[in-house]
């Protein structure tokens, strides 16, 4: 199977620890897939590899069929992959807007020269660079905190302006780390709808979660890791029925119900 | 909602941007009511002004610890003492080759030095400075004039007239630093000088989107270093003479603490923290040395009581 995004043999070690180990695993075009596993297990990990946040010691990363294994993060960055961290890192010196605002970077063609002389193009590129902003920020529904201290926001509205800076670079990939974190019931269904609009804007979707409702809830397939290995993959039934994930991420028989 | 910077904060930096014209053009007239000691003071002020915002684009914006800012200075000086006694260029026409000489020494450094962390950086720039110093004193290729330097520099003309009193000399430092600062106020509004605040605030976040933080910092040591090479060239014409003591390590260590102690990034921090490391001083020249210690404990309070700075940027500047 050939996708967007291809993993093959991947592995990283860190210092004793085989952290990642032989892990291949495809991203179709238009899917949301979902990576879960137990904490530990490499997640996050995987993440920092695909971004060149960190380098493979093994394996091979394919984007559209062309290797980007090692490559550093603002490279995997242009080609329209986008991120966001289990630890929100939002700029935080910087209002909503100026932080969504940062996530145009790339589409940005002023020359340092041209912006310290304000030449009337530079000026134009402003006026549209804060207006594509405020659309993204109406999209997500922020735009009325738009001059607030981004990092002066309850949690689940920081992930959301984490996600704006993402999408308002218009990125064939958005890889989501624990978007749900600290999210309560109705924001995490919120959140559903938002991942489900994404997909809908052509966007594919990676996505790791210990929020079960929302994996099951908007994943194409699944992936699931322990000790940095894929241990099973497949649509949400296939994986609830699985007995080495019910085994290996949810341990006990009670916890499977918890999970469903 | 095309307004990016909310009415209020947007209502005070235009005040703040009037208060400072304002004070620009009363400035002009200081040469009306001081005497020329006094005038040269104000013309050395613009010069160290300009030269501590050049290298707040490195160390305040750019978040890079740079040790060694005496030694762009330097470059341009000695680039329009050389081609002006040497080869008979006009002032004017040094000036190019003033700031692009020190850009390119600034960018050729920066390059490999980058990727240090900042201690590493600063120890490496302090480095730079004295093979610079080292180099200016050993007459370096028979151009610099060894220790004494070099003397006899032209008054600069500029539309036919010569700017020889110390008044003028004065208006056309006073001007180029006006046309400084307004070229910080717009770096901070432009995509370049945002780029440098994503950096320092996240760089892990900010490379995921896109940016290259080598690039960056080598362009903002490169336009720190050309500024610097611009001030340069206004010292080497105020003093009419270079001499490798003018830059010095100490020289950058004022820099940097200038920086500190004013306010990183900030435009009216910067110039405050040039008054009060430099102009100030100049009021108690009857302490002679000990004025240098009562402005030791005034920056170490500085420090203490305000480790932002005397006038911080506002967290959330547009």
């Amino acid at each position: 199977m050939s996708g967007l995004l291809e993993l093959h043999d991947v592995g990283i070690r860190f210092g004793g620890l085989q952290a990642v180990d032989e892990l291949s695993f495809s991203v179709a075009e238009g899917q949301i897939v979902g990576l879960i596993g137990p904490n530990g297990a490499g997640k996050t990990t995987v993440f920092n590899l695909i971004t060149g946040v960190h380098r493979p010691s093994a394996g091979e990363i394919l984007w559209q069929g062309r290797p980007i294994t090692g490559a550093r993060p603002h490279r995997i960055a242009a080609l329209g992959i986008r991120r966001t961290f289990q630890t929100i890192r939002l700029f935080p010196e910087m209002s909503v807007f100026e932080n969504v605002r940062a996530g145009c970077h790339l589409s940005v063609r002023q020359r340092w020269w041209q912006g310290m002389l304000r030449l009337p193009a530079q000026r134009r590129e402003e006026a549209a660079l804060a207006e594509r902003t405020h659309a993204v920020l109406r999209q997500l529904r922020l735009d009325h905190l738009a001059d607030e201290p981004a990092t002066s926001l309850p949690y689940g509205l920081q992930r959301r302006v984490e996600l704006a800076r993402t999408l308002v670079g218009d990125p064939r990939l958005v890889i989501l780390d624990e978007p749900a974190a600290g999210l309560n019931e109705a924001e995490s269904a919120a959140l559903s709808e938002t991942i489900l609009a994404v997909r809908a804007s052509s966007i594919t979707v990676l996505l790791v979660e210990h929020d079960m409702s929302v994996v099951m809830k908007v994943s194409d397939h699944i992936l699931v890791l322990n000790f940095g290995r894929l241990i099973a993959e497949g649509d949400g039934a296939a994986i609830r029925d699985n007995p080495a994930v019910i085994e290996a991420y949810l341990g006990r028989d009670d916890a499977a119900e918890e999970a469903a | 909602m095309m307004a990016a910077a909310p009415p209020v904060r947007r209502t005070l930096r235009r005040r703040g941007e009037a208060i400072g014209a304002a004070l620009w053009l009363l400035g002009l007239a200081l040469p009306a009511v001081l005497d020329s000691t006094w005038v040269a003071v104000a013309a050395i002020f613009a010069i160290y002004a300009i030269t501590a915002l050049s290298e707040d684009v490195i160390l305040g914006r750019g978040g890079m610890f740079d040790m060694g800012h005496a030694v762009y200075v330097g470059i341009g000086a000695y680039v329009t003492a050389i081609l002006n006694i040497e080869f008979g260029w006009s002032i004017l026409a040094t000036l190019l080759p003033a700031i692009l000489l020190a850009a390119a020494t600034g960018a050729l450094l920066a390059g490999p030095l980058i990727r240090l962390q900042g201690d590493y950086l600063l120890v490496a720039t302090i480095g730079f400075n004295a093979i610079f110093v080292l180099a200016m004193q050993n007459d370096l290729a028979g151009l610099t004039g060894g220790s004494d330097g070099l003397t006899g520099i032209d008054v600069p003309v500029l539309f036919g007239v010569e700017l020889a009193s110390q008044s003028a000399m004065f208006w056309l430092d006073w001007v180029v630093l006006g046309i400084v600062v307004l070229l910080m106020r717009n770096l901070d509004r432009c995509e370049f000088g945002r780029t440098l605040r994503y950096l320092k605030q996240d760089e892990l976040a900010a490379t995921t989107l896109g940016v290259d933080a080598r690039a960056a910092k080598v362009l903002a040591f490169a336009i720190g270093a050309g500024l610097a090479g611009l001030a340069g060239t206004l010292f080497a014409v105020q003093l009419s003479t270079v001499s490798p003591s003018s830059f010095v390590f100490t020289e950058s260590v004022t820099l940097f603490a200038i920086v500190i102690v004013g306010g990183q990034g900030s435009v009216p921090g910067v110039l405050l923290g040039t008054a009060l490391m430099f102009v100030v001083p100049q009021f108690f020249r009857q302490f002679a040395e000990y004025r240098y210690f009562v402005f030791g404990f005034a920056m170490i309070a500085v420090m203490v009581l305000r480790p932002q700075g005397v006038w911080p940027r506002r967290a959330l500047g547009k």
